[in-house]
């Protein structure tokens, strides 16, 4: 057995505490369990189907169990990703600042063994309070008439996310540095990442809702909790089930546990290949250049095959994707909204989602690859040392000008394929505004990601962060407020001002370069100069922080 | 064993470790002292693998430890300056889970475990949880960790530094013992009456600099300028000062007493000058009573280096 489990066995489950967690868990469980299944299991039958032929309320075991086991899920899911993430991330980072973690570095196990150890062992107690609802769910699956298959790839997928989570948070354990800290990030992280980054999934971006239990629970455990005398479910629930039954991926149709093991094995692997580095030695960037372009590019596949039949059929999943279908038959709104769910809205809404999340992919890339002062004087110091004409540029000291670059053909690439797949399948009408619908927006980008690049390699993290929030967030912040003041007064100022920061300024120039929505727009402003005026600082920006970074590298 | 060649740390802008080369034989115990901020502990970190040194080349028994990291660890028993444990663990349970990380198993595991606690003395209060150790048993806690696996090189960080002077002597014999069977053994420390008695070779470190380096007797013959001389002669003599400044080798000259009996003076040179000085004095019809040649300890050195004006850690 990996010692690192044993000595977790050993540490957080001696007989003390091994009774009282025990003990904690089982009244927690069978209090919740018990109020569920009683609750649920008294059953309304009406006149018309009662016996007595009269409305009665009977006891139906069945019905319980199957009100309890979603009360069950959340519970078994509180216990491993909120308790068991929390644990991971803060006995990480404990053990990084006392020093334990190099010990553990400098033994001999592979770094594989000292995750799983790490993953497995720190939270082991609350393992064993997973442990004691297992009977619950045992009585769940026998009185509920649950399918047993169905269970139990809702469980291989609910272990997938709990070992995603943990894993998580045993990288930020590695990587920020206060134990305390690292508890709350870690979990908020989580949060982010996996309940808050796949709402996003509803507008059509279908992998990203598939980083959570949530599609396998409606889509394969959903249907078969319905109350008996019950004939289908409510129509929330019956269009959650209906969305998650398939997932359209590229042009086709991939089962929703299957898709779910794809994507969060993607980003296991991803975080792995995180741990390893940091397990081997902990000053190296959590990941490599070469590393950094290959999640990216898988990225981008992901979006591609998920955004392919909005582009090309116009249809998107998720239910905000449903919602904006370009075809305004086939949303099922009432007929008031239909007007609205026009298909260039939900074109612009899927773009700039898109490019936002590239945008935030870059950051973070650039963030973690591109090397930071200190590192940079690393490398040119190994480089005089040796006697090499310039650093290697896949090494992590390397400039980051290159790989910004092709950060950024990448996404231009992607959304290119995106916009003439949407032209030749009729879901664009106009070919002629395509240079500057595929130009503009991917001369942005560039200039973003090489301004990035130069903040990243000149300034330390609190320059770099500072730049990101005062060109970022403050023009954002600063529409917000004359939006309140004013909500038409202001517009053509706020269109100036929101073209200062990526984030509002890619709609406003996705907007720009449609002309089907231009002409709407263009009666409450004028896009135009604010558009040029965007373009023209971009570039204006790019430039400065680039000159600046040669002549600071130089001297 | 250890080979340090040309190594270089920095820390941003600042220059931890400049330019560091020293070797240490195999059964050796090398000392590396230093005023706070000499950069000893980094240069043993990057010698554990733990850090990531700017340049330079580090060899343990002829395996890279920039190049091959997990082959130069098997070899390597770490124990840092400040002892941190598992607080949860019993003493032998934490010395159990690093001889089961080093891969031992079975009896050899259990022996190996038991071996270590009793090397350091700890086999009485083997069941005693770590958070219930004072911070010398910690640090024996950890010493008995390092030793689990049976490393062939120790890098100790401030061994002695929170033991009381019964341990520090357990200490020493223990290493002297762990030596002599053959483990080559790199400490840093600030107890420098200790490092004396324990290390056959010295490495002064000065603003990360190797500013002196060999056998504590080289060390010592090779700084011999300051060598003190005590002289006590029977009876006050006139002349005395005419004599001094013949004898060219010493130097600040001064009486320590008021009879003008007792004098004290550096001297430039061994313990043959000493003779020739003496010998000089007694010529000269000085009544000498007392002659003492007192050779610099590694105290004095450490002073002395450490009182030389240090040069600007920046970067280049």
């Amino acid at each position: 057995m990996n010692p690192l489990i044993i000595r977790g066995i050993r540490e957080r489950l001696r007989i003390k505490n091994l009774i009282a967690s025990g003990l904690l868990s089982l009244i927690l469980c069978s209090t919740l369990y018990l109020a569920a299944f009683l609750d649920g299991m008294q059953t309304w039958v009406p006149a018309a189907v009662s016996s007595s032929g009269k409305d009665e309320l009977l006891s139906i075991p069945l019905n319980g169990a199957r009100e309890a086991f979603t009360v069950l899920l959340i519970l078994q899911g509180f216990y491993l990703m909120f308790l068991g993430t929390g644990r991971v991330a803060s006995g990480t980072a404990e053990e990084k600042e006392s020093g334990l973690l190099d010990y553990q570095r400098m033994t001999p196990m592979s770094p594989l063994s000292k995750i799983t150890g790490y993953l497995f062992g720190l939270p082991s107690r609350e393992y064993l309070m997973f442990l004691i609802t297992l009977p619950f769910l045992l009585h769940c699956m026998v009185v509920g008439e649950i399918p047993p298959l169905n269970l139990a790839q809702l469980y291989a997928v609910f272990f997938c996310s709990v070992l995603l989570y943990h894993l998580t948070a045993h990288v930020i354990g590695m990587v920020v540095a206060r134990p305390r800290a690292a508890s709350w990030v870690a979990r908020l992280a989580v949060l982010g990442l996996y309940v808050f980054l796949p709402v996003l999934g509803q507008a059509g971006i279908s992998f990203l809702s598939f980083l959570t239990i949530i599609p396998t629970y409606f889509g394969k455990i959903l249907p078969h909790l319905l109350a008996e005398g019950t004939e289908k479910l409510g129509r929330f629930e019956g269009q959650a089930v209906a969305f998650w039954q398939e997932v359209p991926f590229f042009t086709i149709q991939v089962s929703p546990t299957m898709f779910t093991f794809a994507m969060q094995g993607m980003i296991l692997l991803g975080l792995l290949f995180t741990a390893y580095r940091k397990w081997r030695l902990d000053s190296l960037p959590a990941l490599s250049k070469p590393l950094g372009l290959g999640l990216f590019v898988i990225l981008q596949f992901l979006l591609l095959g998920s955004l392919w039949p909005f582009f090309s059929l116009g249809e998107a999943s998720g239910l905000l994707g449903h919602a904006l279908q370009l075809d305004p038959a086939k949303t099922g709104l009432p007929n008031q909204l239909k007007h609205d769910a026009q298909p260039a809205i939900a074109m612009i809404v899927v773009q700039a989602i898109f490019f936002l999340l590239n945008l935030a992919a870059v950051l973070l890339l650039i963030n973690v690859c591109c090397p930071n002062p200190h590192r940079r004087l690393k490398g040119i110091q190994r480089k005089e040392k040796l006697g090499i004409h310039r650093i290697p540029s896949l090494a992590d000291e390397s400039p980051g000008g290159i790989f910004a670059i092709i950060l950024s053909l990448i996404v231009s690439l992607a959304f290119a394929c995106l916009h003439f797949l949407a032209v030749s399948s009729e879901q664009v009408n106009s070919v002629s505004s395509s240079l500057n619908t595929v130009f503009l927006p991917s001369l942005l980008f560039l200039c973003t990601s090489l301004s990035l690049r130069a903040a990243r390699e000149q300034w330390f993290n609190l320059g770099f962060w500072g730049y990101v929030g005062l060109l970022w967030l403050t023009p954002v912040l600063a529409c917000l407020v004359l939006a309140v003041d004013d909500l038409l007064g202001n517009s053509q100022f706020m269109l100036y001002l929101s073209a200062l920061s990526p984030l509002t300024f890619f709609p406003q120039l996705i907007t720009y370069v449609s002309p089907s929505l231009l002409s709407e727009a263009s009666q409450f402003a004028n896009f135009s100069m604010p558009v040029s005026t965007g373009i023209s600082s971009a570039i204006l920006l790019a430039l400065v922080l680039t000159i600046r970074l040669f002549s600071y590298q130089k001297t | 064993m250890i080979e340090v060649r040309d190594l270089k740390i920095h820390y941003g802008d600042l220059v931890a470790v400049d330019q560091l080369c020293f070797s240490v034989k195999a059964g050796s115990i090398f000392g590396l002292i230093g005023p706070n901020g000499a950069g000893k502990t980094s240069a043993i970190k990057a010698i554990a693998t733990l850090l990531e040194p700017t340049y330079g080349d580090i060899w343990v028994k002829e395996i890279s430890a920039l190049h091959q990291p997990e082959k130069a660890r098997k070899l390597l028993g770490y124990m840092p300056d400040f002892p941190p444990v598992y607080e949860d663990l019993k003493i032998w349970e934490f010395c159990d889970l690093f001889a089961h990380a080093y891969g031992l198993v079975g009896e050899h595991r259990k022996a190996s475990v038991l071996q270590s606690l009793h090397a350091t003395g700890l086999k009485e209060q083997m069941n005693a949880p770590c958070r219930t150790l004072s911070r010398g048993m910690r640090q024996r806690a950890l010493l008995a960790k390092t030793l689990v696996h049976d490393p062939a090189v120790l890098l100790l960080d401030e061994p002695a530094a929170n033991l009381d002077p019964k341990s520090r002597i357990d200490l020493r014999n223990i290493l002297k013992k762990l030596a002599g069977n053959g483990k080559t053994i790199l400490l840093s420390s600030h107890v420098l009456s200790e490092i004396e008695d324990t290390c056959d070779t010295l490495g002064f470190m000065k603003a990360g600099k190797m500013a002196l380096c060999g056998t504590i007797d080289e060390i010592t013959r090779s700084n011999r300028q300051n060598c003190l001389l005590k002289i006590h002669l029977s009876r006050a003599v006139p002349n005395l000062l005419k004599v001094i400044d013949q004898i060219s080798i010493l130097s600040e000259f001064k009486e320590t007493g008021t009879e003008g009996t007792r004098f004290r003076a550096s001297m430039n040179g061994g313990e043959k000058e000493a003779t020739e000085v003496l010998a000089q004095l007694v010529n000269a019809g000085l009544p000498v009573a007392g002659f003492i040649c007192h050779r610099p300890s590694v105290e004095d050195l450490f002073l002395q280096i450490e009182s030389q004006p240090t040069v600007e850690k920046q970067a280049e």
